[in-house]
């Protein structure tokens, strides 16, 4: 089953600019797919849409409109990572894990016992459960990220929609999300995430669309579209991909 | 358990300030008002009790859109005049009293007619700006809107009978519970009740709404919708209140600080929390102000006195403690 299904998008903002031109691609349910692209080339834009958070038709989640889904039926279909996120309050870890538990309340319901014991494991799998009472205002950069994270596992989508989701890490975190989202993918999460950063996009998608001043340059498997010829074109500077041994390295 | 402690301690204290006041002697009168008859205890079932559950009524609606709207524009410094709210009901409520026309409906009605009028006017504004995001731009809006209802209130108060419009004027801006009836805590009390029911039932969602609208979206809310209905139901419970109070500054803006400090933020339980201190702080202020000097002291003053007081120990810990 088609997990993500675009057809002949284009998005122009109310100012006349026009972001995304024509876009089109099909993604199998427990995918991995990289947006890829530098800056300005409209890849959160393009998340916008299938978060359906800027209103497009044309873009299909398993198999359904975006549109035809009500606001918490697209809660529970789609989990959103932001890259960053500021905080205004100070809510504790696991009351902000537990935002991700809202699409599963009643109109006017509060978390039960349950929806806290989900929220906590998903603090468990981030490695932040330590913490769950602390508050959100003191933690570090690498923990702000994870615990975004685990706000989005809690949620228990089908899939996860990531905005540049290591791109403010030093490598140790960036490692530890690496790991967190290539565990979900091996359990049949769908992934889809905006990167600049080629060496991530191979090491975690299954498959590739690079984007280029909004329009789609290549969309395919990565052993398919993530070679030299294209990522030269899709950065305008030289770039070579190159095999160490099993590593596959970009630079 | 800090909660019903919070709500035991207000209801005691209400019933202890029954018997506060000037009458029949300044202070505390327990046994002897009950055996004066007619008069005492006409004062203490027509003036008293309707006085303070007015008071509690009044803190706690205030409170609760304080919170609310902190909630809603994701910043503890905020409060319900932030929108021209209140100065929309002050200019409401002195062309009402210069009109001529100030029985205490008109008003009210007055009062609660610009006020709302004041939300719709920066609410639409704010979608004409064509400067930052959607919050800052109500908030621009809410500043203009303000500035306007300002001048106007200032014209009404240039143009105002001095000697008595330009008094009934200047002591609703003041604040007060003097004029409390029985008649009067009915006029509001099931629409504030049921504006302080609604919101009470959205705490959880008000946690959601103070995030980023992307992300509040993504967990299943329709934000902007929503955003919308719980500021109208704050604004109408506050115009509502505030059409008999009078302006009552700084309860919406020091009791949601303090209920975070006490239950912490999140709404489910700060909200109920800050309610509670709302109704305690309020029944406090009006209770010193109709027994501290043989005149009374307009109630505004002194949560004025108080707020700010509170507000900079408060600041002053900040330093310490990081975000609220």
């Amino acid at each position: 089953m088609n997990a993500l299904g675009i057809k002949h998008v284009s998005y122009t903002y109310p100012s006349g600019t026009q972001a995304l031109e024509n876009i089109s691609l099909e993604l199998e349910e427990g995918s991995s797919l990289a947006i890829l692209g530098s800056n300005g080339a409209g890849k959160s834009t393009l998340l916008d849409l299938i978060l359906g958070f800027k209103q497009q038709g044309g873009i299909q989640l398993f198999g359904k409109e975006i549109g035809a889904y009500g606001r918490k039926e697209l809660g529970r279909t789609l989990a959103l990572v932001p890259q960053t996120e500021h905080y205004h309050f100070s809510f504790t870890l696991l009351d902000y894990t537990l935002f991700g538990r809202s699409p599963y309340l009643q109109a006017m319901g509060n978390p039960t016992s349950d929806d806290a014991d989900i929220a906590y494991q998903a603090l468990e799998e981030v490695g932040l459960a330590a913490y769950a009472d602390r508050s959100v205002t003191n933690l570090s950069g690498g923990e702000h990220q994870l615990l975004l994270l685990a706000r989005a596992i809690a949620q228990q989508s089908r899939m996860l929609l990531l905005d540049e989701p290591t791109s403010a890490l030093d490598p140790a975190n960036r490692k530890k999300v690496l790991s967190i989202l290539s565990s979900l993918h091996k359990r049949g999460k769908t992934l889809v995430f905006t990167t600049h950063d080629a060496n991530l996009a191979y090491a975690l998608a299954s498959h590739v669309a690079m984007l280029k001043q909004g329009s789609l340059l290549c969309f395919g498997k990565k052993e398919q579209v993530v070679n030299t010829e294209m990522l030269t074109t899709l950065y305008e500077t030289p770039l070579t991909v190159c095999q160490m041994g099993t590593e596959t390295l970009i630079y | 358990m800090i909660l019903l402690s919070l709500v035991l301690l207000t209801l005691l204290l209400s019933l202890l300030f029954l018997f506060a006041g000037r009458y029949p002697k300044p202070g505390f009168t327990f046994s002897s008002i009950w055996s004066q008859g007619g008069m005492a205890q006409s004062i203490l079932w027509k003036v008293r009790l309707p006085r303070i559950l007015l008071a509690l009524v009044a803190g706690s609606m205030l409170s609760a859109s304080g919170f609310t709207f902190q909630m809603l524009f994701s910043n503890p410094l905020v409060e319900p005049g932030f929108l021209g709210v209140s100065q929309g009901s002050a200019f409401g409520a002195a062309l009402m009293i210069v009109i001529g026309t100030s029985t205490t409906v008109m008003v009210q009605l007055s009062a609660t007619f610009f006020g709302l009028l004041a939300l719709l006017a920066s609410y639409l504004l704010a979608q004409r700006f064509r400067f930052g995001g959607s919050l800052l731009r109500l908030v621009l809006s809410g500043i203009a809107v303000s500035a306007i209802f300002s001048s106007a209130l200032g014209v009404i108060k240039l143009v105002a009978e001095p000697t008595k419009d330009l008094q009934d004027i200047t002591f609703w801006m003041m604040g007060g519970l003097w004029n409390a009836s029985w008649k009067q805590l009915f006029s509001i009390l099931w629409i504030v009740l049921a504006c302080m029911l609604l919101l009470f039932s959205f705490r959880w969602k008000l946690n959601l709404l103070s995030l980023e609208e992307k992300t509040a979206h993504s967990v299943g809310l329709n934000p902007k919708r929503d955003r919308l209905i719980l500021l109208v139901v704050a604004t109408v419970g506050t115009t509502l209140t505030i059409s008999i109070t009078g302006l009552i500054g700084w309860v919406g803006l020091i009791t949601p600080h303090l209920a975070r400090k006490l239950f912490g933020s999140d709404s489910s339980f700060s909200l109920p929390g800050s309610m509670a201190l709302g109704s305690l702080f309020l029944l406090v202020c009006d209770t010193l102000g109709r027994t501290l000097l043989p005149t009374e002291i307009p109630i505004g003053l002194l949560t004025s006195l108080f707020g700010a007081i509170v507000f900079i120990i408060i600041l002053s810990l900040k330093h310490q403690g990081g975000k609220a």
